[in-house]
């Protein structure tokens, strides 16, 4: 019995392990080895072992650039994330109200409606004729409509926007998980409402808030749709770039170099993630 | 995701919410503003694309200068839109169908048979939630320059793959709901495997699923990272088309077509409240 319910269970797990080999880690290991190939304007690519594409990368002050505003904007996302986030999780995670279904559905709503329909609100709000300026004007706070669209302010804004669920979820997993006596502890061993969120909430929750801010980093290093529609060309992150790279100038093995990039800065991320946490569980 | 997430979803059964005691007044008040604030900066963009769709005017203006439907006609009249519709809901369609299949394997596997390293396979079950969607899809694209595959079975394995982990967290959350007796009573009473699973355990996971379907199919027709790369002639989605669009010009059509989308999205996301419960799925 214990063998064929080992059996089952491998058998089950079968079409997942097949599809996850052949069509994500087969081809993104084989995309990711490219960064080390020598670009050919002929063959594409070819197979030997090179840091040319590497060198260019880091080296060129084109690409620095690029690396560099990437990380910027994932950090203020990220940053962004975490200051609205922790404050409506931990609502979520503790209030009493009657409407707490329905503020999580709006909460995860928006998540729904992909990431084109959310930019384009954006877009609405932010444009030199849009809301925002209409708004200001109207109060007579500015003469002219402010230039808000196709700045790093308006790409870190809809990222935050679009990202917001990703950090709210673990965050709110952390927070709900606690034992509620623990804050009552606190609160009747004499400690403030600030003692006890810094002392007990806080700590605790970290795991949900390295979780957040791994997962938003990772996402928002990888975004492309967002800030081509809200940065314009003037804020190019590494999406854009590795876009560009396969779809028109067909160099394949620097845009794998530029993706290694984003995947050593995610492993970093994931690194530190699972060396804290451990550290707590231990 | 989280490896404390079952223990926090089993600690939200069992206690009732309950407010800090330690939680002050005014600090209670002002909680209370930056929450609103928050739910103010969620909705705003999406309240703002509604109106915009009913503005009669060409300009993205608010508030609005009057009402009129021409944007949602103009959205009809346009054959590219009205086919990347289509093909859209096509695709999410056969996504969910195959997501749903292989998560409902998956994560009855998972949860069935997998007692020890089941944290660990869970997680890796999730990867393509934590691998940027970029990559997935431009590995994809190199793969077909390497073995002959038609694009759209690679568009439709890209789809999959994003769906995947959001079908497995609706049925896992359902399983666990299921007392696992139920189904060893049905192989005890001489049911085979295949026999208890089709009349034993789907009836009674059925709401669970059909939450994955809709659930994927959302994640399937919002999709633009998968159809960025992957997408071609005749096999446009719609987030991809209203892209294209919008990098020329940005008129309210786009709103008309994104309000038709909200709509329909915020219609399948209640259908799935009233099945199972966000909440369910947002523990994953």
């Amino acid at each position: 019995m214990v063998g064929e319910s080992a059996r089952s269970g491998r058998l089950l797990l079968a079409p997942i392990a097949v599809l996850y080999l052949i069509a994500l880690i087969a081809p993104i290991s084989f995309f990711l080895v490219m960064s080390v190939f020598r670009y050919s304007a002929l063959e594409l690519w070819v197979p030997t072992v090179t840091g040319e594409n590497f060198a260019r990368l880091l080296g060129e002050p084109y690409h620095r650039a690029i690396i560099v505003r990437t990380l910027k904007i994932a950090l203020l996302t990220t940053v962004g994330c975490l200051g609205l986030g922790y404050p409506l999780a931990w609502y979520l995670a503790r209030t009493a109200s009657v409407w707490r279904g329905l503020l999580m559905f709006l909460v995860i709503a928006p998540l729904m409606t992909g990431v084109i329909v959310r930019t384009y609100g954006w877009i609405v709000l932010l444009g030199s004729e849009g809301t925002v300026n209409t708004i200001l004007r109207g109060l007579g706070l500015v003469d002219r409509p402010l230039k808000i669209l196709h700045t790093e302010l308006a790409v870190v804004i809809a990222l935050v926007h679009i990202l917001l669920p990703y950090m709210v979820f673990p965050l709110f997993a952390a927070l709900a998980g606690q034992d509620p006596d623990l804050e009552r502890a606190a609160h009747t061993l004499g400690a403030g409402p600030a003692r006890t969120f810094l002392e007990v909430t806080l700590p605790l929750s970290r795991p949900g808030i390295l979780m957040g801010s791994a997962l938003v980093f990772t996402l928002t290093a990888g975004a492309v749709v967002t800030p081509a529609l809200m940065g314009g060309k003037d804020v190019q992150m590494l999406g854009q770039t590795i876009y560009e790279l396969t779809m028109s100038t067909l160099n394949w093995p620097l845009a794998s170099a530029v993706a290694f990039v984003l995947v050593l800065c995610q492993l970093a991320i994931l690194l530190v993630y699972f060396r804290i946490g451990r550290g707590r569980a231990a | 995701m989280p490896p404390d997430a079952p223990v926090a979803a089993a600690a939200i059964e069992r206690q009732a919410p309950v407010v800090a005691p330690a939680a002050g007044r005014a600090g209670r008040l002002a909680l209370g503003v930056a929450v609103t604030a928050i739910y103010v900066f969620l909705l705003a963009p999406v309240a703002i694309i509604v109106f915009s769709s009913f503005n009669p005017t060409e300009a993205n203006t608010f508030p609005p200068t009057g009402f009129s439907l021409r944007w949602y006609a103009k959205f009809l009249d346009s054959a590219g839109f009205v086919a990347a519709f289509r093909f859209s809901l096509w695709l999410a369609v056969v996504a969910a169908v195959a997501a749903t299949a292989i998560g409902f394997l998956t994560a009855h596997g998972l949860v069935r048979y997998w007692s020890r390293g089941r944290g660990i396979l869970q997680s890796l079950a999730m990867l393509p939630m934590m691998v940027p969607h970029l990559l997935i899809s431009i590995s994809l694209l190199l793969a077909l320059m390497v073995v002959p595959v038609p694009e759209l079975a690679a568009l439709i394995v890209g789809h999959v793959l994003i769906c995947l982990p959001f079908a497995i967290a609706c049925i896992v959350a359902s399983l666990e709901g299921v007392d696992a007796q139920l189904e060893l009573a049905a192989l005890t009473l001489g049911a085979s495997r295949l026999r208890a699973l089709w009349e034993v355990v789907i009836p009674l996971v059925a709401p669970g699923l059909l939450s994955a379907l809709l659930f994927t199919f959302m994640v399937s027709f919002g999709d633009v990272y998968i159809a960025l790369f992957l997408s071609g002639p005749g096999r446009t989605t719609l987030p991809i088309e209203i892209f294209a669009y919008m990098q020329w010009e940005s008129t309210p059509v786009v709103a008309a077509i994104t309000s038709i989308q909200i709509l329909l999205i915020i219609g399948l996301g209640l259908l799935i409240e009233r099945l199972v419960g966000l909440r369910t799925i947002m523990r994953v």
